[in-house]
């Protein structure tokens, strides 16, 4: 595919279809790394994209673009949320590649970087983006009372789940109940609950962070880190049910649950 | 000084000027590549001999006492593949490591200490393709004063070992394409033997042999035919295809001597998922090939996975064994491939004697009287194993007492997502994607039977592994995981006798050992280091 095949649906371009100059104009502001990607939400852009990505990117990035940790390649539908990047870098990136890492340099046309650069836009995880509103100060409280013994927000709380900080810029609405009412359902890498009998007879429940053969790292329910040679250990049990017990509506109601994404989302700490 | 003095001087300094100091010896001669472990002081080619068995005689570090060994030294090589690893073997001649590493670094070590005697960097062009992608490096090749080391943008090197000057450099293919080159030369009388990298892209395979002095190229032989030649039957009748329908043969080869036969294995085809494009069996992809080492001529060959649509190349490190079969003595070659299987041939013939998973595939549980794969589920029936495979590269080892064929394992689940490519020289043409389910990935140390494939021990790892392995004669096999430890087990039971939590997870690499100073060492490259261990003084 060309960039001729896309000049038609060129933002800015449309009104100098026809017109040399305006084509001339068009050709050289999308033949360099820019501020605003030219082909952003245009879908044959998208699809071409995708297809790219298969081809391309997704032995290393994930068919789904989430990125494999066991090979250290990031999940790239959280790069215009997590890390802020601007299109003009993602496109840099894709074309020059990382130094001194696996990720190579792509000697893919403009608007075939242009186009990568438009699927990984459609893919961005958006995160909350129909947040009904709610009262900080009451979302303040209620996460101290519910939630801040394990997990942390504009700098308070536990450690022993995962940092809320940016969790409604990360997930969105519908994952996020999900996880709040059921949240056994699914247990991420790195919050996994464990139990250990160890030889002297104690009893350790915690979430497993990492493990070998012969060891295995873990955050137990006091929020210590604990690490343990597995010759040391009496048992060793893998638990179904995570750390974080469900919170049905009648301990959470839904108008709660959405003041604390509020007072999530403020920005700033009451 | 008064003139009588100076005149003393210039005199006795022309009497000694000419007494040039007499020449240290020269290297290790292709006799004593031959003769494989029998100087327990040399590692001299890629698996220590011809033959890759990757087992050692030496027997200093026993199931006894590998409980004391400890690191004595450490060298960093200031290099890193991100989401590869360091994949080398070191070569060991005369105290003196020659060690190559990742994005073309290589190095001469003082064995004794881990400190340099000189380092080497390549300096590799900005656009490279497939060796940007996987920009590691398997090992030196060494003859006489010579090492020979491949490239990332598709080179062979000539050293001088003395001091890392080049020699000669000679271009094996167009890295612009998509060809790189990441194995350890195997160097025989008179040729040094490389493969090539870059089925992932629109290129063609080949193996290539190269006069050790001249650098001059003396055959090819192309794992794809051309239109017209043997095997091109298995292909679409379009050159356009051919041309472009991969085979790589990027993993070392071993050889016989007596046969004068290489064996090498040969890697998918090309698009790797997308198989439309391609019907046929697509030889001489998936294929364990023998060739003439004088000619290169095919002296015959067996696919493994017909009509490749997983990405399951069959480069693995081909492991040559004497073995008593069904009451006969047969000279065989044995390996654990990638689509799961364990396999023993008659390497005279290439007759096939045994073929039997060794991981739970689903993709086939057995071979069809002709040696086929009988397949169960293509894809359409739940996961398979990833295209990373139920085994890789890394190096297995043969434990000739125990009659055990020793290897890692890989049980993945993936699903495979084929699309049609473009087929745009210079750009991976993968045709698709596979799409991993890491929440259900494990690896395992497995000795197998060599005459039932049964497994006789194993010990699981909890995630899919890519470290290779070794054996000593004294009982012991040295193993590393995903995890990072580099292990010791009790060769017959399986039993773990000893670890080292090294920092980084091994990755291709398997260790090696040899004597010096009366003491056995073995090393393990990891991640950015190379260490040795030894027992205690």
């Amino acid at each position: 595919m060309t960039l001729r095949d896309f000049i038609p649906h060129l933002p800015g371009c449309a009104s100098a279809r026809f017109i040399l100059l305006g084509l001339l104009s068009c050709l050289t502001s999308i033949s360099q790394a820019q501020s605003v990607n030219p082909l952003e939400g245009n879908s044959r852009a998208i699809t071409g994209g995708g297809s790219l990505f298969r081809a391309q990117c997704a032995t290393c990035h994930g068919a789904d673009a989430k990125g494999i940790a066991t090979i250290d390649a990031p999940d790239l539908t959280m790069i215009w949320s997590e890390r802020d990047l601007s299109v003009s870098e993602v496109f840099s990136t894709i074309r020059d590649g990382v130094p001194g890492s696996i990720m190579p340099p792509h000697k893919l046309t403009d608007s075939e970087l242009w186009m990568l650069v438009s699927y990984l836009q459609d893919v961005a995880v958006a995160g909350v983006t129909d947040l009904p509103a709610g009262d900080v100060a009451a979302g303040a409280e209620a996460f101290r009372m519910n939630c801040s013994a394990c997990h942390r927000a504009h700098g308070q709380g536990g450690s022993l789940g995962p940092n809320l900080n940016a969790i409604t810029t990360r997930r969105s609405l519908e994952s996020i109940m999900a996880s709040v009412r059921q949240p056994s359902v699914i247990i991420g890498r790195g919050f996994k609950p464990v139990r250990v009998v160890t030889s002297g007879g104690e009893e350790v429940q915690g979430v497993l962070k990492s493990e070998d053969a012969f060891s295995l790292q873990m955050l137990d329910e006091r929020q210590r880190l604990r690490g343990f040679q597995k010759t040391e250990l009496q048992s060793l049990e893998r638990l179904q049910q995570s750390v974080m017990p469900p919170f049905s509506r009648t301990a959470l109601s839904d108008s709660d649950l959405y003041h604390i994404l509020n007072y999530i989302q403020s920005g700033a700490a009451q | 000084m008064t003139k009588p003095a100076i005149k003393i001087f210039l005199a006795l300094a022309l009497v000694c000027v000419p007494q040039l100091p007499v020449l240290a010896q020269s290297g290790p001669s292709y006799e004593d590549i031959l003769a494989g472990f029998s100087d327990p002081e040399r590692w001299l080619t890629y698996s220590g001999d011809y033959s890759g068995k990757r087992h050692s005689p030496l027997a200093q570090i026993t199931p006894e006492n590998v409980s004391t060994l400890r690191p004595i030294w450490t060298f960093q090589t200031g290099t890193t593949t991100r989401g590869r690893g360091f994949e080398t073997t070191p070569l060991a001649d005369d105290g003196v490591l020659y060690v190559t590493g990742s994005n073309n670094l290589a190095w001469a070590i003082d064995a004794r200490s881990g400190r340099t005697f000189w380092r080497y960097r390549r300096n590799l062009p900005s656009d490279l393709t497939y060796g940007a992608s996987a920009p590691v490096n398997r090992g030196f090749g060494m003859l006489g004063e010579r090492l020979f080391m491949v490239t990332l943008d598709a080179h062979l090197l000539a050293f001088d070992r003395r001091n890392g000057d080049i020699l000669w450099d000679r271009e094996l293919a167009d890295y612009q394409v998509g060809y790189a080159a990441t194995l350890a030369p195997l160097v025989l009388e008179d040729k040094v033997i490389v493969g090539i990298s870059g089925g992932e892209y629109r290129t063609r395979g080949f193996i290539d042999a190269f006069d050790p002095v001249s650098g001059e190229r003396i055959w090819r032989f192309n794992t794809i035919p051309g239109p017209g030649e043997p095997g091109s039957e298995t292909w679409p009748d379009d050159p356009a295809v051919l041309a472009a329908g991969g085979g790589g043969t990027w993993m070392n080869g071993s050889f016989d001597p007596d046969l004068n036969l290489i064996y090498w294995g040969v890697g998918n085809p090309n698009p790797d998922y997308y198989g439309d494009s391609r019907p046929g069996d697509n030889l001489y992809s998936n294929s364990l090939v023998a060739l003439d080492a004088d000619t290169g001529e095919l002296k015959w060959h067996y696919q493994f996975t017909p009509h490749d649509l997983n990405d399951w190349d069959s480069n693995h490190m081909p492991v040559l064994a004497e073995i008593e079969w069904q009451g006969q003595p047969r000279r065989v070659v044995m390996l654990g491939n990638r689509n799961g299987f364990f396999y023993v041939l008659d390497r005279v013939t290439g007759e096939l004697l045994l073929g039997k998973p060794f991981t739970a595939t689903t993709w086939a549980r057995e071979l069809d009287a002709d040696g086929r794969p009988i397949i169960l589920n293509d894809g359409s029936q739940g996961c398979l194993p990833d295209p990373w495979g139920s085994t890789n590269f890394m190096p297995p080892t043969f434990y000739p007492a125990l009659e055990l064929f020793i290897l890692t394992a890989r049980e993945t689940c993936a699903t495979y997502v084929p699309e049609e490519p473009a087929n745009t020289p210079g750009q991976s043409n993968f045709g698709g994607t596979a799409v991993i389910d890491a929440e259900q990935g494990s690896g395992a140390l497995r000795a197998l039977d060599v005459h039932s494939g049964d497994l006789v021990w194993e010990f699981t790892y909890p995630s899919p592994t890519f470290g290779g392995v070794l054996s000593t004669a004294s009982g012991l096999v040295f193993a590393g995981d995903h995890e990072g430890n580099f292990m010791a087990f009790d060769a017959e039971s399986g039993e773990n006798l000893w670890h080292y939590q090294t920092g980084s997870r091994i990755w291709g690499a398997a260790a090696m050992t040899f004597m010096l100073d009366g003491r056995q060492l073995v090393l393990i490259p990891s991640g950015t280091t190379l260490t040795a261990f030894a027992l205690p003084d």
